[in-house]
């Protein structure tokens, strides 16, 4: 693969470098670190820096005496020098928010060019509120501000170093080892730069200037400064270096998360210092990798640089917005230190320092810049059933009718790019979808959606009204020179693309989704019941370097794509979401599933892993990628059931079903390849097993909504893991695999092994947890347990924690959008205090009426009277109580119980409550106020015992109370 | 299958049949008898794993393990609903479809939603099924028709089979009686040349000849294997550069397909101007061929097709007869008519001729009567002798085979595996059925072999054929499925043909063709579901039973 360095030493360094990487399918297709100049450049400044330990000084420092204070004191701004470069000057901005969260701003200034200043304006949700109370004190060698719980944010001048500490306790030190380094622009030397070294490195790069008094930082040679071949693809640099080296440590927190899209473990394993678990850093630079390794710091389709840093003390964040290609580092110098190195491209310095002090706190500070997952339709929940491909308008009816005709219930059928005439997306090719509209009515019929793509690519063919329209429009990249529409090669054969930073594209593309024959073209062969998929956003080019465009392409603005890459894909999925709003008389809420996401992208739908392969190893790193989208702000998140690629035998494909029942986004997935794979073709045991699987689900949609929108309003994750749960359990810090579903009280743990019976669940409190589906009891304890579940083909790990109410639907349907009728079932599992407590939100599930109050979100809680065993179980409103959170992104003025959307459900009872872990069989069970109730008892151990056993359950028959109505329930000892 | 009305105000409160009236809501009138309250006005779940008060049937709450108390709401999963359906069929729904909102088809008559939600439509939906029905009716009547003239066809064709049997039997005993005579001259001639003829072998130019022939059969099989994996590449090439899939995004793929395309003078597949030029350029192209190959050939040497045709000549040439007629030819002068005599002479007199001719050539030139002639007049007589006899005793062996297959053909005749057991399968032996899809022309010769012809130009691909090469399995291709048992309608509506050619990256093509009672022999749909395996959907008259046979079935439901 690569010409092996010259000593021993070296070799086995490249051995191990290239290690991970050589289980690729086409690993030559991607960079490695060494293979990119400007991460060449970054690493070997921090080895010069390791090795120069003892002298290294920041060369940039604050000038005291430029430093200006804003009017309210919360912000100030100030010139940096640079002791490289007297000459070049650069600007510092250091801001407090409202929420505490610091916002640290550096860019050139009065520079030969102009570095690339956007990333935040696509990222951020709105321009964040400064605060009007902090204020900054300025001392001569630093300006220092204290706020909140014993919080002090402190810069110093000389050299320029950002500390927040907490409790005289370092969190976050930015610059603390002097890696800082904003390359500025320069001219291009008359005389030849070196010549580039290889590819392996440039830490030995021989001495060819004689005297070079920026070389103890800079290095010696000027690597990759000009120009940059890889693969056959040169970059020609029209701008020359601008690359942006940072690190930032956590000097008491011993666990990184976030930064996705990576195929690896939740708290992320080191790839710097001593013996690396990795030996790349991670990349951010979004890419459709071919049969992705299953563990590896490759980039992939999305990225998000939003890291969390963790302890049992605290957690903090940092959010660092920058659209370029980036590389971080991670490091662990200590055991209970995480030092990283953050790598950019281009792009100016935007660092957000996230101060925690809990994960709740950093989920809403990272919510309030990026806003959240607003909720979704209600059948986006539900299953999901897509290949590549189903071939005709037929063939849809004909898998609807299997489905049918085994009773197994499915809420959207999709279609891949075959539908489209040429790949020319919106064509129907009418051989094959001669009644395009016809179909999706049938399928709509049954309550039922649809979902098709539409790809950023777009074929050059003069027949075609999009490539017409986005032509005349003017819209469309450019290549290099910013002259010629750049041309490139993906499904359709030659291609060109929407240009989406160029806000004149925005509601031309808006516009096509429109069902009705406007002043545009649009699609008017759909209707309002077909969604959309949007894939291949990164952009995916079959013929650019790393499989997508080219970095000195041109976009709006004259930005380079180099600047805008990691950004590129999050603005397709968001002005198609607009063109679904948009497109009916009633504003409907969207669906568009996008591959390629960006900081702020779960603002505007849901993702998903990209094309992952049908093998164990992809079912278990798909679910910790799942869970580190979801602490990054992309809660809405899943992957494709089965795997995309290959034919998975029944039981790995039953395990799979359990993987996607438990994930936000549960789509079952194909390539074209492979053996049609739909649930009804199973044999038995295989299909009843999944058929109970997608009615487990959608049993559980009331859960599912009710997490939905807790994440809408406060950030917080739908799928938890440990530490988000148990922050202060340092046993569960590198949990990844077993995780919370919202509040709701449910820890599941899928099976991701073959041939596995019995599975071992850690409990991370003295708690009882219960079997969802058998009620045994398990005893937790206070410094944590692992205890053993059985774990059989049919059965899945699902514990609900004591102290939970879990509001489900038994009664299978075909479609959730049939269920809206349907009674509720009430599972009291209760904590050893045998007090239970749960939510259940409802709302029309397709409008946005919440936003007007149009909702029902109750609450309901089983106490044991403070003397004597009875136990009282009521349900209350709790929408009036909290007007300001009841909704995302809006306060209800206020809240009227009686709504149209709550008297539209008026008739829907509980039918069936079950109280477990009562400590002995009741005398009587009657609604307060009304009626003796119809119950049995089959007695078991009790909640607070310290037995291990099946638990004492108490079934009441159809108590007919109102599931939107206040209510109590006595049930008498 | 599908529900026709949303229903779009659902009362509630009627969802709930609280009362008695509607306690035998669903109930199939089957199991009418067993729901009925015991004298305790209690009731027993139909599995009897649990009694419950007679006022819990139908309360919807599901009570019963088994869902039986719920026959008429949706309370129990795994319950079934009974639709009465009256002016139609009744019919059972899965009990996820009760009170769900929709007015489902099966049940016309509305009971399956609250009372009023869904109007009784039993009157059209039950005419519109007569309607269907008696449609069916017809069709199948006037394709029985036909049929029956398929099972005539059969009966001829066993009449003829036998006629062609009893012949052959009788030509096979009088055959065999030449051959051993034949066989018994040869004999005796050969004792007679053989040591002439070995010597006549030790010539150089026999020798020189023998191994210019090895070297020729040699070099001949080194080609066609040359020309063979050339052809494989290539149709590996011409597959991967049509079928290969961009989502590999593999660079070598694509770098391997340009390649090919700039070698065979191809334009890109995909690209604009391949997809412009593909139709009119391929004839220049292919004139322009022609005139460069002709024209290279040197003067006196074969063309390609003469070669190919000359090659085959010279390969099978007889050496040994060679030798002797090159004997003849040197001495052609001192030929002796006595060795043609055998040509003039009637079968029955030449064994005497034979001892007369032993004889005068062994002591005629002895007694200086007449010269000694060549040895070599000795060896042409006795392969002239042995071609005779190989030649009767290869007709034998054809009317044999003949005989073989006319029996085999006689017995697959009614082969309930075979052309079925009116043998009325036999008339679409070979018959070929075709649809044009635009891009390509899929045909099917049933029993033969199916195939994807490109319409635009490119290659055709076989499909799939029936797996004949040994003829005890050549009727393995009906329904595969363990339900359709041989004889039974199910069993005749599909045949399957497997092992077509290899997909890229993929596996045999295959076709699955399904057919169904038609008054023509035709194909309507072709479909791809997964990546190289077809669907041909047809008709065919051959599936059109009699209507006395096909509605003596009971029919249980729509």
């Amino acid at each position: 693969m690569k010409v092996l360095g010259t000593s021993a030493l070296t070799s086995t360094l490249v051995l191990l470098s290239i290690l991970p990487q050589t289980l690729a399918v086409k690993a030559g297709d991607f960079r490695t670190c060494s293979q990119s100049g400007f991460c060449r450049r970054g690493r070997a400044l921090a080895s010069r820096a390791k090795e120069g330990i003892a002298s290294w000084r920041s060369p940039y420092s604050v000038d005291p005496s430029t430093l200006s204070l804003s009017p309210e004191q919360s912000s100030f701004a100030a010139a940096v020098t640079s002791s490289l470069y007297p000459d070049v000057k650069f600007s510092l901005e250091v801001r407090l928010h409202e929420d505490g969260v610091a916002r640290v701003r550096m860019d050139e200034v009065d520079g030969l060019k102009k570095r690339y200043d956007e990333a935040a304006r696509w990222a951020l949700v709105a321009e964040p509120q400064v605060s009007q109370d902090i204020k900054w004190t300025i001392g001569k060698t630093d300006a220092r501000v204290a706020y909140g719980k014993g919080f002090e944010l402190l810069v110093e001048f000389a050299p320029l170093r950002v500390v927040l500490r907490k409790g005289g306790k370092e969190q976050v030190v930015v610059n603390g080892r002097g890696l800082l380094h904003m390359e500025h622009f320069r001219q291009k030397a008359e005389e030849p730069a070196p010549v580039e070294p290889s590819e392996e490195g440039s830490d030995e790069q021989t001495v060819l200037k004689v005297e070079n008094v920026r070389a103890w930082f800079e290095g010696e040679s000027e690597d990759a400064y000009w120009e940059e071949s890889f693969s056959g693809w040169t970059d020609s640099k029209p701008k020359g270096p601008e690359s942006l080296s940072l690190d930032i440590d956590f000097p008491n927190h011993a666990h990184v998360y976030g930064i996705p899209q990576h195929a690896t473990s939740l708290s992320l394993p080191t790839t710097t210092g001593e013996d690396p678990f990795f030996n790349d850093p991670y990349r951010l630079y979004n890419a459709d990798v071919f049969e992705y390794v299953a563990s590896a710091t490759t980039s992939l389709y999305g990225s998000i640089p939003l890291m969390h840093a963790h302890s049992a003390d605290s957690t903090v964040g940092v959010f660092h917005v920058v659209g370029s290609e980036t590389w971080i580092d991670v490091a662990h110098s200590s055991a209970k230190s995480t030092e990283t190195q953050w790598i950019s491209e281009s792009g100016i310095l935007d660092l957000f320092i996230l101060p925690g002090p809990t994960p709740a706190d950093v989920f809403a500070q990272y919510a309030r810049l990026t806003g959240t997952a607003p909720l979704p339709a209600h059948w986006a929940l539900g299953y999901h059933q897509c290949r590549w491909n189903y071939v005709s308008t037929d063939d849809v009816r004909g898998v609807q009718k299997r489905f049918d005709e085994e009773d197994m219930p499915v809420d959207v059928f999709w279609l891949d790019i075959e539908y489209s005439e040429g790949h020319k997306y919106f064509m129907w090719d009418k051989k094959s979808f001669p009644d395009p509209v016809d179909m999706m009515n049938d399928v709509a019929a049954v309550g039922r959606k649809m979902v098709v793509i539409v790809d950023p690519h777009i074929k050059r063919s003069d027949d075609y009204p999009v490539y017409k329209l986005a032509q005349e429009l003017d819209v469309l990249v450019k290549q290099k020179g910013g002259e010629t529409d750049y041309d490139g090669w993906c499904w359709p054969g030659s291609s060109v693309w929407v240009d989406f930073f160029n806000p004149k594209s925005w509601a031309f593309w808006s516009s096509l989704f429109n069902p009705k024959q406007g002043s545009q073209w649009s699609w008017t062969d759909s209707t309002e019941d077909v969604y959309i998929w949007n894939d291949m956003n990164e952009p995916s080019v079959f013929n650019g370097p790393e499989i997508t465009m080219p970095k000195d392409n041109v976009h709006y603005g004259g930005w380079e794509h180099r600047d805008i890459h990691n950004i590129n894909g999050m603005i397709l999925p968001n002005v198609t979401a607009r063109g679904l709003v948009e497109r009916g008389e009633i504003a409907k809420r969207p669906f568009v599933l996008t591959r390629s996401f960006f900081a702020g992208s779960q603002r505007y739908g849901a993702m998903w892993t990209g094309d992952n392969l049908g093998t164990w190893e992809h079912m278990a790193v798909g679910l910790k990628m799942t869970l580190a989208n979801s602490i990054a702000g992309m809660p809405f998140t899943g992957s494709d059931v089965g795997g995309f690629f290959g034919n998975p035998e029944p039981e790995m494909l039953v395990r799979w079903y359990h993987v996607g029942a438990f994930a936000p986004f549960f789509r079952a997935h194909a390539h074209l390849d492979t053996k049609r794979r739909e649930p009804y073709l199973l044999d038995e045991p295989y299909k009843g097993i999944v058929r109970d699987i997608l009615r487990l689900r959608y049993s559980m949609l009331p859960i599912w909504y009710t997490a939905f929108r807790e994440t809408s309003v406060t950030g917080l994750p739908i799928i938890r893991p440990h530490y988000v749960v148990f922050p202060n359990d340092p046993n569960g810090f590198a949990l990844d695999d077993q995780y919370f579903i919202g509040s709701s009280g449910l820890l599941v743990k899928p099976v991701t092994r073959p041939d596995v019976t019995e599975e071992t669940v850690y409990l991370p409190e003295n708690q009882v947890y219960y079997d969802y589906f058998t009620n045994q009891a398990y005893r937790g304890a206070a410094k944590g347990k692992n205890i053993v579940v059985p774990a059989a083909l049919h059965q899945i790990p699902l514990l609900i924690r004591g102290g939970s109410i879990l509001p489900t639907r038994e009664r299978p349907r075909r479609a959730s959008s049939l269920m809206k009728n349907d009674p509720f079932t009430l599972r009291v599992a209760l904590d050893n205090k045998s007090r239970a407590r749960g939510e259940l939100y409802l709302d029309d599930g397709v409008t946005f009426s919440h936003k007007d109050g149009q909702i029902v979100w109750r609450e309901f809680v089983a106490e044991k009277e403070k003397k004597g065993k009875t136990v009282r179980l009521s349900s209350r409103d709790l929408a009036g109580a909290n007007t300001a959170t009841a909704v995302e992104s809006v306060a209800l003025a206020t809240y009227d119980p009686q709504n149209s959307f709550a008297r539209s459900i008026g008739g829907v009872r509980v039918e069936k409550i079950v109280v477990v872990g009562l400590i002995s069989k009741p005398s009587s069970v009657s609604v307060e106020g009304g009626s003796q109730l119809q119950w049995e008892y089959v007695a078991g151990v009790a909640a607070g015992e310290k037995k291990e056993g099946v638990a004492s359950v108490l079934t009441i028959k159809d108590p007919r109370v109102d599931v939107a109505s206040d209510w109590a329930i006595v049930i008498k000892a | 299958m599908l529900p026709w009305l949303h229903v779009l105000s659902l009362s509630l409160s009627l969802a709930v049949p609280a009362n008695t009236a509607s306690t035998l809501l669903g109930v199939n009138p089957k199991l009418l008898a067993r729901y009925a309250p015991d004298a305790a006005q209690k009731w027993t779940c139909l599995d009897r794993s649990k009694q419950i008060p007679w006022t819990a049937v139908n309360d919807d709450y599901c009570d019963c393990p088994d869902g039986s108390d719920e026959p008429g709401s949706s309370a129990c999963s795994t319950g079934v609903f009974w639709c009465a359906n009256d002016g139609h069929i009744g019919a059972s729904i899965h009990s996820s479809r009760v009170n769900d909102g929709l007015c489902e088809y099966e049940c016309c008559d509305g009971s399956d939603e609250a009372s009023g939600a869904c109007p009784n439509i039993c009157k059209e939906v039950g005419e519109a099924y007569r309607n269907k029905v008696e449609a069916e009716r017809k069709l199948r009547k006037t394709g029985s028709k036909i049929r029956s003239t398929y099972v005539a066809y059969a009966q001829k064709e066993k009449k003829r089979l036998e006629g062609v049997i009893s012949a052959a039997e009788k030509d096979i005993s009088e055959k065999e009686k030449e051959v051993a005579r034949l066989k018994d001259i040869a004999d005796r001639t050969e004792a007679i040349s053989a040591e002439e003829l070995e010597r006549k072998k030790s010539s150089p130019l026999y020798i020189t000849l023998l191994s210019q022939s090895t070297a020729l059969k040699s070099l001949r099989r080194e080609h066609e294997a040359a020309v063979a994996r050339s052809k494989a590449l290539e149709d590996i090439l011409d597959s991967l550069r049509s079928n290969y899939n961009p989502n590999y995004q593999d660079m070598a793929v694509l770098e391997a397909v340009r390649s090919y395309e700039y070698q065979a003078n191809l334009p890109h597949i995909g690209s604009a101007e391949a997809e412009a030029n593909e139709e009119g350029s391929d004839e220049e192209d292919e004139e322009a061929k022609e005139d460069t190959k002709s024209s290279e050939i040197p003067e006196g040497e074969w063309s390609a097709e003469e070669l190919e045709h000359q090659l085959d000549t010279l390969v099978h040439t007889d050496y040994v007869s060679l030798l002797v007629e090159h004997e003849k030819h040197i001495g052609a002068d001192t030929d002796d008519p006595v060795y043609d005599i055998t040509a003039y002479l009637p079968d029955s007199l030449i064994p005497q001729y034979e001892v007369l001719r032993t004889f005068l050539s062994t002591w005629l030139p002895k007694l200086g009567i007449i010269k000694a002639v060549v040895p070599g007049g000795g060896a042409a007589d006795a392969n002239k002798a042995r071609e005779a006899y190989n030649a009767a005793e290869r007709n034998l062996d054809q009317t044999k085979k003949d005989l073989d297959t006319a029996k085999e053909d006689l017995s697959d005749l009614f082969d309930v595996k075979g052309f079925g057991p009116q043998g009325e399968w036999k008339k679409l032996e070979g018959t070929c059925l075709s649809k044009d899809t635009g891009e390509y022309t899929y045909e099917v010769c049933l029993f033969d072999e199916a195939r994807q012809k490109a319409n635009h130009g490119g290659s055709t691909f076989s499909l799939g054929q029936v797996s004949n090469y040994f003829v005890f399995l050549k009727f393995s291709s009906w329904n595969t499925s363990p339900d359709a048992t041989p004889g039974s309608p199910e069993y005749y509506s599909r045949q399957v043909y497997t092992q077509g050619t290899k997909c890229w990256n993929g596996p045999h093509r295959s076709v699955t063709v399904y057919l169904s009672c038609g008054t023509e022999n035709t194909l309507n749909t072709i479909v791809e579901l997964e990546k190289c395996e077809y669907q041909f959907i047809g008709t065919t008259p051959a599936l059109c039973l009699p209507l006395d046979e096909a509605e003596s079935k009971p029919r249980d439901e729509l």
